[in-house]
């Protein structure tokens, strides 16, 4: 793309402003560093109130950038990856319970659930679309029932209560969901750069042609599936820490897996700030519907997605790109919002029938 | 529990879980959509059943037909409305808008229903036929009658009508069905319907047999997707096949001594890996609906 465009501009034409090609990953993370180190500010500029909403707002930051790493970059439709979060919850709480430091049982998290997606990987990663999809669903939900059912947490029906953790550690927590959101920017960005992420998206443009480049493919997507899963597990711990118990529908909840799905999707899959913008825009408008004492979260999901897989389904920044592009030379700014339009119009057409 | 009855009890659980894929394994077939809204469509079903019932006095056995009709109606509106729209895009577009109509549809019954638990008794519940210490309950027994009956029909639709093999045709080869004059929107409009109206017969049938609440779609969904592997997509009769497999893990594994009951999630997916791992059409595998 960017090779065809300065084929076209002959050498005595000034390249036109704005961000090249090559550097839309620099300018990304700069505006995504920008983005947290304004969310940074919220516990300076806000009330307890709203540092628990931003804390939760974070935290599912955190969980669309992980889900990133395997639906949005390998293209892979994992809908069970709840399963890590719960994993991670888990793990923290029996470590806690057992008297251990809360980052012993925070690593141990993240190590059991790297673990189990390994091994979770190696068998499903075998199946495609639909299987594999429903396959993780599946092993959320045997999960949820198989903890219910062995009560792990030891509270009667898999239920755990922890001790409260000191009033000013709320900070902390925020602060914990907040560093772990920037770890999951730098890895995603990381992913835009390296062979690793390039990998991934040759899977996910075509597996057989990335097999016949001599792509692993399948150990690629391994990695990718371990790497969704350890912020996930981590971001479970912290929740369940900071939420003082769970219970198993709670934390293996897969309407968690699909908000996961459904914020990348907004944001844009596959990007570098897709992700974190989707989350907080969608979470930010969820809570204050919630505040308001609006009870149909369900239905307010249940419509975002909707219209998001109807009418958006490249995600936010890709419209925001479609209107922001480079006017061609002697287009008017109505005609390309004109344009703009019609290229919209034109995706939504060529999906349906 | 004796041997008759362990026979008796899987044959009937396995025939109603033919018909709690039915829907699910058309709309599959012919489409390629993996509709997890079916669930709670099924959700609906059994709601509209217990309306009838409780305002109206209709049996849930005697109102499938008017349960039928009104799942047609929706199932129409949400396949021509929101799913005709992304029917080319990526898989995993369609998977999670249906799986937002689920959020929506069960949470919309909730606010109608509310999420207490219901269940539907009527008259004849607990009468049966005994032949010797095999116990027969009538109502399993006219619900397990009813689903062989509604997979016998698809079947002839499906191959014996114009309409049916428009259907077929469509899910064979959408692009040559459009050439010989299919209407493509229509059809999938009506396939759609058609599995949603299935889903709502199987709701009514799963009203009078057990209690049920508003969040339980999931679980129909989960097991219908299971079944439909289990069977493979080839035909309708694929349903009852997986149906009866998958009833025989349901009805055997919890006897197994050290298991107990309580895993009914937990058998769905194992059974489900371990087919695919052996089978990956399914036992009566074909790769299309045909």
């Amino acid at each position: 793309m960017a090779k065809g465009m300065k084929a076209q501009t002959s050498p005595t034409t000034q390249a036109p402003p704005g961000p090249k090609e090559g550097r839309e990953w620099l300018w990304s993370l700069l505006l995504g560093l920008l983005i947290l180190g304004l969310v940074a500010t919220v516990p300076f500029v806000g009330n307890a109130s709203d540092l628990h909403t931003w804390t939760l707002i974070v935290m599912f930051a955190v969980l669309a950038q992980s889900w990133n790493f395997i639906g949005g970059f390998a293209g892979y439709s994992a809908f069970g990856n709840v399963v890590f979060f719960g994993i991670g919850a888990y793990a923290t709480g029996l470590v806690l319970l057992a008297n251990q430091p809360f980052w012993l049982g925070l690593i141990a998290g993240a190590l059991v659930a790297g673990f189990f997606a390994l091994l979770l990987g190696l068998s499903v990663l075998r199946l495609r679309g639909h299987y594999f999809a429903v396959a993780t669903l599946g092993i959320a939900e045997a999960m949820r029932e198989f903890v219910t059912v062995r009560d792990v947490g030891g509270g009667g029906g898999g239920l755990i209560s922890l001790p409260l953790p000191s009033l000013d550690s709320y900070i902390r927590f925020f602060y914990a969901f907040l560093g772990l959101s920037l770890l999951c920017l730098l890895i995603t960005v990381f992913l835009t750069r390296s062979r690793f992420g390039y990998a991934l998206v040759a899977i996910r443009e075509s597996e057989q042609a990335a097999e016949a480049l001599g792509i692993p493919t399948y150990w690629y997507k391994v990695g990718a599936f371990v790497l969704s899963a350890m912020p996930v597990a981590v971001a479970g711990g912290l929740y369940g820490y900071w939420a003082t118990g769970f219970d198993p529908d709670t934390v293996f909840n897969v309407g968690i897996s699909v908000e996961m799905v459904l914020l990348t999707f907004l944001g844009g899959a596959g990007t570098i700030l897709g992700p974190l913008l989707g989350a907080i825009a969608f979470e930010y408008i969820s809570f204050q519907f919630q505040a308001s004492g609006f009870t149909f979260h369900n239905t307010l999901l249940g419509l975002s997605i909707v219209i998001v897989t109807v009418f958006l389904p490249q995600g936010i920044l890709r419209i925001i790109q479609e209107f922001g592009r480079q006017p061609a030379a002697g287009e008017r700014r109505a005609g390309r919002f004109a344009e703009g339009v019609r290229r919209v119009r034109r995706f939504i057409a060529a999906n349906g029938i | 529990m004796s041997f008759g009855q362990i026979l008796v009890n899987w044959l009937l659980l396995g025939s109603l879980y033919g018909a709690v894929a039915l829907g699910f394994s058309l709309v599959w077939g012919i489409m390629n959509i993996v509709n997890l809204a079916h669930g709670a469509l099924i959700i609906v079903g059994a709601y509209t059943a217990f309306w009838l019932y409780t305002q109206l006095h209709i049996d849930p056995y005697l109102g499938i037909p008017l349960t039928m009709v009104v799942l047609f109606i929706i199932g129409w509106i949400i396949q021509y409305v929101a799913i005709n729209r992304v029917i080319r895009a990526p898989l995993l577009v369609t998977f999670l808008l249906t799986f937002g109509l689920n959020l929506l549809i069960a949470d919309l019954v909730q606010q109608f229903f509310t999420s207490d638990l219901r269940s539907i008794n009527t008259a004849y519940a607990g009468n049966g036929i005994d032949i010797g210490s095999t116990h027969i309950a009538f109502d399993r027994l006219i619900a397990a009658a009813i689903a062989i009956v509604l997979i016998a029909a698809l079947d002839y639709f499906l191959t014996r009508t114009r309409i049916g093999n428009a259907i077929l045709a469509t899910g064979m080869d959408r692009d040559a069905a459009r050439l010989m004059g299919i209407s493509i929107r229509h059809t999938y409009a009506l396939t759609f319907a058609i599995g949603a109206a299935l889903a709502g017969a199987a709701g009514a049938m799963l009203s009078e047999l057990y209690p049920f609440d508003p969040s339980e779609g999931g679980t129909f969904t989960l097991r219908a997707f299971v079944i439909v592997v289990l069977g493979g997509l080839g035909t309708p009769w694929g349903a009852v096949a997986g149906g009866l497999v998958f009833g025989l893990a349901e009805t055997v594994v919890p006897l197994i001594p050290g298991v107990g009951p309580g895993y009914d999630e937990a058998i769905a997916f194992a059974v489900f890996v371990i087919v695919l791992i052996f089978r990956p059409n399914g036992l009566l595998g074909k790769p299309t609906f045909s």
